[in-house]
């Protein structure tokens, strides 16, 4: 009977897959390939109406073989990816893209350019809208290959101006170059997503040529349009762009996103919000720079109060974890710098008595270090201040 | 912590999911997803890429063929958890499993019989008290008078037996008996409401079933590893689960050596409800092991050099069951706590707890899942919560107001239709910032600096939603190592991703190496012994139990690196498997002479004999710990109904008549459940009653007894005689005295028994205060004539104490009886089988004999064991 045929070989073929699927997780890539020659027949039936069918399936496993099988090339792997390709229209895009990175990956630069030239050109009834996507995404990947080339032109041209003459072909190569790249990157940054990469290179040539208005509209787009998604590197970029460009420390500090304050106080904040976070847990130069910071007002006995502010949301956790004596025994043994300024800062916040300051500046002493005799008399002397910020 | 200068190009959408869900067999493989260019400022030469996904990465393989125990298996079988089998419709199951659908049929009628019949009380007590009279369950007919007040049942169970038979034909509606039955009854016979019953028994079906499909409640994993200290003696601790009822907390010691082998005994505590997290972290050099049990929480704290206890520091309970339970690593003693009714907390030890969020609702879209996830960030007072549709952090100190969305489950993160979230959970060892989030298709990277889009993303293709991962963090320049773990299908996938530094700049994330599946705790029955079968298949389930946790450790020992993974079941069992790194460079594309490195060595074949002695070791342990437990709870019972047709019984064509005479007779007395004493044949009339001695007077006790027992009314004479009060008792003593001395020389029947003096003599000494008289009703009788007549009441007959059973198995009195010496034993044994439950009487309507039947005493248990088995044996 036809029906239990087709259940027979709906099986079989599940079966063969899980011991595709099986042979790939251990990295027996031959037995994978030798299953995958038999699931090849798979296509010959495919009434599937499956998110992933046969095809897809082949490209996929056929692909990871290729990568991993011993006996592969690259010669081999671009004959099987046309060959992929022309086995499901409605994954030529995706099939040429990973194609290209591949390539890319394999530093085939000009053959993923040809690649990408040949994909742009494919047309293929109405596009989807991933295929759209996808188009676009082998347009901008298109437009950076043809950046670098015309960087290396650009850098040819310069070091022949070096020399002292210019050429015209190379010159015009480069331009032309431009136009093309120019073109499709600024197409897919419109798009909401992240675009760093196709950034940094458009806002490049823009600045090149000296479109700065334009390059400032493009990277204020992308540092604050609502619809892209909240990337610290739109703003890094668009602060390096005004720096480059010379612009006020305002407008710089602005370009990151923080609100204006008084510029030490806002200093003090920052540093105090930075040692939050577990990752500065240990930075030496941060706690410098707060230890530094402390002991200016302390000493000026000014603006106590933003001590206080600070360290009022802080007081109930900071000690437990930055001041525990199990930290100052580690921070003393791997770090004396990084512990004379956690142990300063320590001392001036909770006071003299505070297990992290008695560890460190006995141990400082122990060692007849001068820096930490005076840390000692330092904080003894300002121990009030102690009381006052935490009362 | 520096962000990666530049990160791989994405999309981003905003909105529900476009792409259709489904799982993908192979949708991990095949795919780089995006290029970035890897050593940026380099322009001078040609750009280099590389991919999101595909880079070489470190190579570990497998050092042994499979998962090696860990622990002996603890005594006390386990109990397997119920099986799709014990909750769907027969027919159903096949297809609907395949289908993945959840459109299963639930065999709702099977477990309201079930109920029925293992909880009659509940079902039906004070109805089936009052009716029992008059519901018959016999095979004979009905005769008149009872008929009219009596229904006969076994033509209804007949009836329901064919109904069963009958299981999807089209004309099972003709059973009417039935039908009639159920109109006439349903209404009144139960004791609680049908159909309250039944919507409870469906609930609680429903509840099991999608247990079946995913249960989250063992979310986390239950084992945790506390590794050694840096520098220190590499013995670490073990954290799990165990007992029975997975309610025993072990804290095991565990040397890491080839195959890791425990210390010591373990620190123990017993919980009061089944473990289904165990969390830990360490801080401050300290580990702390946080437990969660569905009502209970716990936390202990494990000092930094090992051999101290840990301590128990607190306890909390909950009303609603406890999802989520993680302990913070930048802290000591703060754990969060989400329970199922949408409420999260931070827990202090010193402060207690502070209620971050109480939502009932999901956050970002609805759904029903009443899990909910909290972990830590890397700011210590920035906790993300999460449930089904995605991931918040929100700050503890203002919980309402700051808080950002993380993870969603939407087009943002480019997820599938129908995408949960399985597992969060903070990578802050490899990355302050990094989080991974599991769903049933994929594995995401988020870092807190760029929520909602994932900073990696790639379809796992494992076949059970990944319920438990462990990060294992690399060494700067290294892979992080993450471990992802399914439940009910034991999955183990290793990944491995990184960011590098290159040149000073922080590159972005990639996915590394080829994701790797490992050894399962099932995979490890192929290379045991051979087993019987029955053991076989008890063996197969016991290593085929869901997989309850997962951790693993890296060792580095000079250059030889290796990473030791453990896994636990439900079943309580820690296996483990060693996979070490192998150094041989590769280069990233495999060219056609590479043989020897590109082609990784399979792991070996056969397990190395250390692993195979830590199998029959455990094998051994095994079986003595499942062995059948002894099962001294009820008596045996033979039936004898069915042995012989009624055909069979009718009279037999025999040559004599005497022959004849004795199969009757043995026939008779089977039926009846007598015994046959004589091997003589025997008249079927009782002999004529001996002459009394006596007959004019008072006949002393023990004859008077005996002379009753013969005549067959002992049990009056029984009445009669512990009636007596205690005056007439000693006034009869005294006469007997009195009588004794007058009729010296005089022989009685007493005088042939020896040890019936003794006994004669306390039985009239008896005084009130004396133990009181047994009720010992009718001893095991030896001969088949004094079986009371029928209808007698049951009660009587059945009940049986031992005293009595000594007295007669005595050897005095089987020496009495004529019985050969060496026989005696035999005959001991044999009767000690019918001294439990006595022989059926010859079935008076309506009673179920059997159901009377009491425990025995220990001392018949003990000598008959071994016979009683058999029956089982045999067949």
């Amino acid at each position: 009977s036809s029906s239990e045929h087709k259940l027979n070989f709906k099986k079989s073929k599940e079966a063969c897959l899980s011991y595709i699927q099986d042979a790939l997780l251990q990295k027996q890539w031959k037995r994978a390939a030798e299953f995958l020659t038999c699931y090849v027949e798979s296509l010959e039936k495919d009434y599937s109406r499956e998110h992933i069918g046969p095809s897809e399936m082949i490209w996929r496993i056929g692909t990871e073989i290729l990568w991993h099988h011993s006996q592969s090339n690259m010669k081999e792997f671009n004959c099987f990816m046309e060959q992929m390709k022309t086995l499901g229209v409605k994954r030529y895009l995706k099939v040429c893209l990973e194609h290209v990175f591949h390539l890319l990956c394999n530093g085939q630069i000009d053959e993923a350019y040809q690649n990408l030239s040949l994909a742009e050109s494919w047309r293929f009834g109405e596009q989807t809208a991933i295929q759209d996507k996808e188009m676009k995404l082998i347009q901008a990947y298109r437009g950076l290959l043809d950046y670098y080339s015309w960087s290396k032109q650009k850098n040819i041209l310069l070091e022949h101006s070096e020399d002292g003459f210019s050429d015209l072909a190379v010159e015009q190569e480069m331009h032309g170059y431009f136009r093309k790249a120019a073109v499709n990157l600024k197409e897919i940054i419109k798009i909401p997503g992240v675009w760093d990469i196709f950034v940094k290179c458009y806002v490049d040539l823009l600045e090149f040529y000296g479109d700065h208005n334009e390059a400032r509209q493009v990277l204020n787009e992308y540092a604050y349009n609502s619809k892209f998604p909240a990337n610290p590197n739109a703003h890094v970029y668009l602060y390096q762009f005004l720096k480059r460009q010379g612009e006020s420390k305002k407008s710089l500090i602005s370009a990151l996103k923080v609100e204006k304050r008084k510029k030490r106080q806002l200093g003090l904040e920052v540093i105090f919000a930075a040692l939050d976070y577990a990752g500065w847990k240990e930075n030496a130069k941060a706690w410098s720079c707060l230890a530094k910071q402390v002991k200016q007002i302390v000493i000026s006995e000014k603006h106590l109060d933003w001590i206080k502010q600070e360290w009022n949301s802080r007081k109930d956790w900071w000690p437990a974890f930055h001041f525990s004596r199990y930290l100052a025994k580690r921070n003393w043994q791997e770090n004396k710098s990084l512990s004379y300024e956690k142990a300063l800062v320590a001392g001036i916040l909770l006071g003299k008595g505070c297990k992290y300051f008695k560890y460190v500046s006995h141990q400082g002493c122990k060692a007849q270090l001068k820096r930490f005799r005076m840390l000692k008399k330092f904080v003894s002397r300002h121990n009030p201040v102690y009381l006052r910020i935490s009362g | 912590m520096e962000f990666p200068a530049a990160l791989f190009p994405s999309y981003f959408g905003a909105g529900p999911p476009r792409e259709e869900g489904s799982p993908a067999p192979v949708a991990g493989w095949g795919e780089h997803g995006q290029v970035l260019e890897g050593v940026p400022g380099r322009r001078q030469v040609q750009p280099a890429f590389v991919p999101r996904r595909g880079a070489t990465g470190e190579r570990w393989e497998a050092a042994d063929a499979a998962a090696v125990p860990v622990l002996l298996p603890s005594a006390g079988c386990w109990i397997p958890s119920a099986k799709p089998q014990d909750i769907l419709y027969r027919s159903s199951l096949c297809r609907n499993l395949r289908a993945g659908k959840s459109g299963a049929t639930l065999d709702f009628a099977k477990q309201l019989g079930h109920f029925f019949v293992d909880h009659p009380e509940d079902a039906f007590g004070s109805m089936g008290r009052l009716l029992h009279k008059n519901f018959y369950l016999g095979n004979s007919k009905l005769k008149r008078p009872a008929r009219n007040s009596t229904i006969r049942m076994t033509a209804l169970m007949e009836d329901i037996d064919r109904l069963e038979a009958r299981r999807g034909c089209p004309r099972q509606h003709l059973a009417s008996r039935l039908r009639w039955f159920s109109h006439l009854c349903r209404d009144w016979l139960f004791e609680v409401p049908l159909g309250l019953l039944a919507d409870c028994l469906h609930e609680e079906l429903m509840q099991q079933w999608s247990n079946l499909l995913f249960d989250d409640s063992l979310t986390g994993g239950a084992l945790a590893w506390l590794p050694p200290e840096d520098g220190g003696t590499p013995v670490g601790c073990l954290v799990h689960p165990g007992g029975q009822a997975m309610n025993h907390l072990y804290f095991q010691d565990v040397v890491l050596e080839e195959l890791p082998r425990t210390r010591g005994s373990p620190a123990q505590f017993e919980l009061s409800g089944r473990i289904q997290q165990v969390a830990a972290a360490r801080v401050d050099g300290q580990d702390f092991v946080g437990v969660r049990s569905d009502y209970h929480c716990g936390v202990w704290r494990v000092p930094g050099k090992r051999g101290a206890a840990p301590t128990p520091l607190q306890v909390i309970r909950t009303d609603v069951p406890a999802s989520c339970l993680t302990v913070s690593p930048h802290l000591p003693g703060e754990l969060s706590v989400c329970t199922q009714s949408g409420t999260v907390y931070l827990w202090s030890v010193e402060t207690g707890l502070q209620q971050l969020r109480h939502d009932p609702q999901t956050m970002f879209f609805r759904d029903h899942s009443p899990w909910r996830w909290s972990d830590f960030t890397g700011h210590p007072r920035v906790l993300s919560c999460a449930d089904r549709t995605g991931l918040q952090c929100l700050d503890a100190r203002a919980p309402k107001k700051c808080h950002f969305d993380l993870f969603k489950v939407g087009e943002e993160a480019g997820c599938q239709q129908g995408e949960r979230v399985v597992l969060p959970m903070y990578l802050g060892r490899a990355h302050p910032s990094q989080y991974l989030v599991t769903t049933q298709f994929s594995m995401y990277v988020l870092d807190e600096r760029l929520p909602l889009v994932p900073v990696l993303k790639w379809a796992h293709m494992m076949k059970a939603p990944p319920l438990f991962a462990h990060l294992m963090p690399g060494k700067p320049g290294r892979s992080h190592k993450v471990l992802l773990g399914a439940s009910r299908t034991q999955e183990l996938l290793l990944l491995q991703y990184w960011g590098k530094r290159s040149r000073g700049t922080q590159l972005a994330c990639q996915l590394v190496g080829t994701p790797q599946k490992l050894h399962s705790i099932a995979g490890c029955l192929q290379h045991l012994p051979t087993q019987l079968p029955h053991r076989h298949h008890l063996l197969q389930q016991r290593l085929a139990a869901p997989a309850a946790g997962l951790t693993a450790t890296l060792q580095e020992d000079g250059s030889h690196k290796s990473m030791l993974i453990f896994q636990l079941s439900e079943a309580g069992d820690v296996f483990c498997q060693r996979l070490t790194h192998n150094t041989a460079q590769c280069p990233a594309t495999p060219l056609r002479d590479e043989e020897p490195c590109a082609n990784p060595q399979p792991s070996p074949a056969v397990p190395s004999p250390a692993a195979a002695v830590r199998y029959r070791r455990w094998l051994r342990a095994f079986s003595r710990a499942c062995r059948e437990p002894p099962r001294h709870t009820w008596p045996p019972s033979l039936s004898q109904r069915r042995l012989f047709t009624r055909r069979d019984l009718e009279g037999p064509a025999g040559p004599s008549s005497l022959q004849k005479q004795m199969r009757q007779q043995l026939r008779q007395t089977m039926e009846e459940g007598g015994r046959i004493q004589h091997r003589e044949p025997l008249a079927l009339q009782p002999p004529p009653l001996p002459q009394t001695l006596e007959p004019a007077g008072d006949p002393d006790p023990l004859s008077a007894r005996l002379t009753a027992a013969w005549a067959g009314d002992w049990e009056q004479w029984w009445e009669e005689r512990t009636s007596f009060s205690v005056a007439q008792r000693q006034r009869a003593l005294r006469e007997r005295r009195r009588r004794q001395k007058r009729a010296q020389g005089r022989r009685s029947l007493s005088a042939s028994f020896t040890s019936s003096l003794t006994y004669q003599s306390e039985l009239s000494e008896l005084s009130d205060t004396g133990p009181p008289l047994r009720s010992p009703s009718r001893p095991p009788i030896l001969s088949q004539e004094s079986s009371p007549p029928a209808g007698s009441p049951p009660v009587h007959s059945s009940a049986t104490s031992a005293v009595p059973d000594e007295a007669l198995l005595s050897s005095q009195n089987l020496r009495c009886h004529g019985i050969p010496k060496e026989r005696r034993k035999t005959l001991r044994d044999y009767l000690s089988v019918w001294a439990e439950g006595p022989p059926e009487p010859p079935e008076p309507p309506g009673s179920q004999a059997s159901q009377l039947c009491i425990p025995s005493s220990q001392s018949q248990l003990s000598s008959s064991q071994p016979r009683r088995k058999r029956p089982r044996m045999g067949f």
